[in-house]
């Protein structure tokens, strides 16, 4: 394994050697709650990797909620950033996952999401206290990475355990190895404890995983209308616009002087206008149908092309839902 | 290469068909199609929608055949000749052209659902001894209705076509056929165990037709049917237009009966 210790007392240089050559941002906690921020040289830095995933999701550094995406007749020239995130759990990326099938792989790709993504480096953390609204372990994740970031970190008694997965990561190191050393098999098992006790207590918030099996249930109960959206439902759209899997989207044109800015925003698919035509025509007019749409996208149509699910377990959506509707509870019903 | 940056052309001419059909011819061919596919045509400031060529891949124009229905076709119908319009394509799939040959090919339309299939019949013309013959079926609300009235003439010569109409509802002049476009088809002159069918019309056109079609035993798989759905990136990123596990502009806009049969409803 590709692993190497940074002593507590070198992250702060470790993270002010970064900063020099891209915007560096990490966890840091405030009142019960993790947030994004940028490091800024000379200001209090104290960030907290063993909290659980941030209040807001990273999918804001790939897919912002407003972009412009194209520009003419004057072309566009936007250039991405260098930026690096520090303490991203797996829940996060997973939606990195998804958006990099969605606007890397599908064809044709996406040159602006490329472009950031090139230019970004993620560095993961292990979740070591997941909370009840925690469920990556239901939807087939660990509460630690074992790949799509470039290192992942876990912090241990003697500082932080790094395991490099790409080449990216690797050159993180290197060129900074005088702050590195390397890891010993002490620390390495007792990243394994830790691991071993955070996966036992998502077991114990969790008793079960969901199956490929799920993929036909939620055809079955979108087909039988199970489960009255419209009964709890009050469409504030919250669960879909803090998902770090949701991808929807809509352009919009506006006038710029000389030119038309075409601007990608966020779309949600339980607006009712989501899927209606020009002529008026709407295949989801009902809350119900729009309801189980979401799931049929994230547990069924996403898994047929990519063979794992398009939900990240990350809570967001029943944290912020206004109902207290709980994935968990819809899918175990089926 | 931005996906979302459409090329910049102007309108050579607009042609209109009916009271709210009308037909734009763009200079040159900024986009390279296959018949089937389609384009996202932008006016300036406004937005895009997208729409199926109506012209030949191979006619040195590209046309498109527009009904005003909402918001951006009312801005498109407020241009001029010679006025810039956008364009992003092309997008989807074309027809499946190779399933077609040395087979009849059995078309049929409804309203201006007729203008992607005047592009595939000229792109089948192009090549008329690959196919056995060519029937078109074709129905309009009125006489009235009825579009490219003034190319009709010269498609009823070519040999191998064979064209029949209807109108909803006939007036003085009218001498054809009277009926809605599912009543001509009650005598079908193909084999229909191989024959392709091809649909494109307004919803419940496309669903009665495709009950007449499947009950006249042409196969799930070679019923091809034109779908009406929200593409608004058109590269299969945005979700809008999804038809069950199917990005409609990604993986039609052409679908098959097979396809889509296990839909609710999938017209609407």
């Amino acid at each position: 394994m590709n692993l190497f210790l940074l002593p507590h007392k070198n992250l702060a240089e470790f993270i002010k050697r970064l900063s020099i050559k891209m915007r560096v941002f990490y966890p840091f906690s405030e009142n019960g709650k993790n947030h994004i921020v940028e490091y800024k040289s000379g200001q209090q830095f104290s960030p907290d990797f063993t909290r659980v995933r941030t209040a807001e999701n990273i999918k804001h550094f790939f897919f912002p909620s407003r972009d412009i995406v194209a520009r003419f007749p004057t072309a566009l020239n936007q250039r991405a950033k260098f930026q690096i995130l520090i303490g991203v759990k797996n829940c996060d990326l997973r939606g990195i996952e998804v958006y990099d099938r969605v606007f890397l792989n599908w064809v044709p790709a996406d040159n602006i999401y490329k472009e950031r993504r090139e230019k970004s480096i993620i560095i993961s953390a292990d979740c070591p206290e997941p909370q009840d609204t925690c469920f990556c372990n239901f939807v087939g994740l660990n509460p630690f990475a074992s790949g799509i970031s470039d290192v992942n970190l876990s912090v241990i008694k003697s500082g932080y355990l790094f395991e490099v997965f790409t080449e990216n990561g690797q050159k993180l190191i290197r060129e900074n190895q005088d702050l590195f050393n390397n890891a010993d098999n002490e620390g390495i098992n007792e990243r394994e404890i830790i691991r071993k006790k955070a996966l036992e207590k998502l077991e114990n918030i969790n008793k079960r995983r969901l199956t490929e099996k799920i993929s036909e249930l939620v055809e079955k109960a979108d087909k039988n209308a199970v489960h009255n959206a419209r009964d709890e439902c009050v469409e504030c759209f919250s669960c879909l616009y803090c998902c770090p899997t949701c991808y929807c989207f809509l352009l919009n044109d506006y006038k710029k002087s000389d030119n038309v800015e075409r601007i990608r925003v966020w779309d949600a698919c339980y607006y009712s206008a989501y899927a209606r035509v020009g002529g008026g025509a709407n295949p989801r007019s009902r809350i119900d149908e729009r309801f189980w749409n979401r799931f049929q996208c994230k547990f069924n149509y996403f898994y047929q092309y990519e063979k794992f699910f398009a939900c990240s377990g990350c809570g967001r959506c029943f944290v912020g839902c206004s109902a207290k509707i709980d994935i968990r509870e819809v899918l175990g019903k089926l | 290469m931005n996906p979302y940056e459409p090329v910049l052309t102007k309108i050579k001419k607009i042609i209109p068909e009916t009271s709210t059909i009308t037909t734009f011819i763009l200079e040159g061919m900024p986009i390279e199609f296959q018949a089937g596919q389609f384009a996202e045509l932008s006016v300036l400031g406004v937005g895009e929608a997208p729409f199926t060529p109506s012209s030949s891949p191979y006619a040195r124009d590209l046309e498109f055949t527009i009904m005003k229905v909402g918001r951006m076709t009312q801005a498109l119908f407020e241009l001029k000749e010679d006025d810039t319009i956008g364009i992003r394509g092309p997008l989807g799939k074309p027809y499946p052209l190779d399933n077609f040959k040395k087979k009849d090919v059995f078309i049929v339309g409804g309203g201006v659902g007729f203008a992607p299939l005047r592009s595939l019949l000229l792109t089948l013309v192009e090549n008329i001894t690959d196919y056995k013959k060519i029937f078109i079926r074709y129905g309009a609300r009125t006489p009235k209705d009825i579009i490219y009235k003034y190319l009709l003439p010269e498609w009823v010569k070519i040999k191998n076509v064979d064209i029949l109409l209807t109108v909803d509802v006939g007036d003085e002049e009218w001498k054809g056929r009277v009926g809605v476009v599912t009543t001509i088809l009650d005598q079908i002159p193909v084999d229909v165990k191989t024959t392709p069918a091809i649909v494109c019309g307004p919803p419940l056109m496309m669903k009665f037709t495709t009950q007449r079609l499947v009950e006249a035993g042409f196969k799930d798989s070679n019923i091809y049917l034109s779908m009406e759905k929200n593409m608004s990136c058109g590269i299969g990123k945005c979700n809008h237009c999804r038809v069950g596990k199917f990005y409609v502009c990604k993986d039609g806009p052409v679908l098959t009966w097979k396809d889509v049969k296990d839909i609710e409803n999938p017209f609407v």
